[in-house]
């Protein structure tokens, strides 16, 4: 099947701004986010005669963001910088994200990885089980077990506050 | 079954979306006012997290980025046919590449960097001032920054050429050109950065850094070059960490 550049650009108008909202939040980070979009696209157009049908573009182009996801995640984990993005997590330097949005960040953190990915797919983009599967590569149970799991604990932790976020609530008030 | 059960299959359980065994989760709901209540609560505490993740923030030039790289990548690729003039131009070539090594790879090395630092400060410079007057300098940086922009007193020696307002995250900031060293720049942000935060993309690029913090702003000097080389560069201007 042949892509054209003219194809590839104009996925890359339509997808961009999904990609990185997910990039967004599986990383916490907008700087990240960036870097893991722009990689994606770039290993997706290296790697576009990989795609087998045209109807799956947005599956393909998510599981490629995995992908580089897991790259950055080997990179970074040996060292013990953290990205610029990550102060905002500072109580007195996230001034525009709204409590919710902070409680959300935070809840996100403390998922572990194999649940923080397909939740993130699951509330952000509305993919259906299978598509989710497809994207990360698992079998259908699993997601569905693993969500279950994600969804529970994200409930748990959105209901308990942190002082961050309480402070930011009466700060709303 | 318990209820129990049937709260932890709801967890699983999209509306509209069906689990193969669904049918006597759905009988059950229909007898049991408690797990109808508490899928109700559910799910108005789902929507809400639903919308939550809405909330994206914008990446006014993420398109350019990407289409940039691109452009970058589909020139690599062009195919060229080989023809004798290739060979001709061989040595031309070699010649070209121990000239970039030699000569122009500081130069190649300064505009990586400018880009890291450019990624870093995830937006372009929203407006910029050249001059050597530094009360003219430190006045326009107040009016990018939120107030004052007062040196702390171990840069009190320090002199610009130019500064740049711009946004680090969504903190105000302005990058301040040394006067007498290219390699050095002076970032001011309003904001606090804690002990751990390290400049991630400058680090990676062999930058070094060193920072200062009055409690309400953060100022970093970014230096393009060797720790030891930042600090003799610090020694020669009087800044004391």
């Amino acid at each position: 099947m042949q892509i054209t550049d003219q194809m590839f650009n104009d996925w890359v108008r339509q997808h961009q701004r999904l990609l990185f909202g997910i990039a967004y939040w599986w990383t916490g980070s907008r700087t990240d986010a960036e870097e893991l979009t722009q990689e994606a696209f770039l290993q997706a157009y290296r790697s576009r005669s990989s795609l087998r049908d045209l109807e799956l573009v947005k599956g393909w182009l998510v599981g490629i963001l995995r992908h580089c996801h897991s790259q950055m995640r080997r990179r970074t984990k040996s060292r013990e910088e953290v990205s610029f993005d990550e102060m905002l997590y500072e109580p007195e330097s996230r001034p525009t994200l709204s409590a919710d949005a902070l409680a959300l960040h935070q809840s996100l953190e403390k998922l572990e990885e194999r649940h923080r990915l397909p939740v993130v797919l699951f509330y952000f983009q509305d993919l259906s089980y299978r598509e989710i599967a497809e994207a990360l590569e698992l079998p259908i149970g699993t997601v569905m077990s693993r969500l279950a799991r994600a969804r529970q604990q994200l409930h748990e932790l959105m209901k308990a506050p942190t002082k961050l976020v309480l402070m930011k609530k009466a700060e709303s008030r | 079954m318990s209820c129990e059960f049937y709260k932890s299959e709801m967890y699983a359980w999209r509306p509209g979306e069906d689990l193969p065994d669904s049918k006597p989760l759905l009988d059950h709901l229909a007898t049991c006012p408690e797990c109808a209540q508490w899928l109700a609560n559910f799910s108005a505490s789902d929507e809400r997290i639903r919308q939550t993740f809405s909330a994206v923030p914008e990446s006014p030039s993420l398109e350019a980025k990407i289409f940039a790289g691109l452009d970058y990548e589909r020139l690599q690729k062009t195919p060229r046919r080989s023809t004798w003039r290739n060979w001709f131009l061989l040595p031309i070539a070699a010649s070209l590449l121990v000239g970039i090594t030699l000569g122009f790879g500081p130069w190649l090395q300064e505009a990586r960097l400018s880009r890291q630092v450019a990624t870093l400060l995830s937006q372009p410079p929203s407006a910029e001032i050249n001059s050597t007057d530094q009360k003219q300098l430190l006045a326009w940086s107040a009016g990018a920054l939120s107030g004052d922009a007062e040196l702390p007193p171990a840069l009190s020696n320090v002199e610009f050429r130019a500064a740049s307002s711009l946004k680090v995250a969504s903190h105000k900031a302005v990058l301040l050109q040394m006067k007498n060293e290219q390699r050095a720049s002076l970032l001011i942000i309003d904001a606090q950065l804690t002990a751990e935060n390290t400049i991630k993309s400058f680090h990676e690029t062999a930058g070094s850094d060193s920072r200062w913090s009055d409690g309400r702003r953060t100022y970093v000097l970014l230096f393009q070059g060797s720790e030891q080389d930042m600090r003799v560069y610090m020694t020669q201007m009087g800044i004391v960490t």
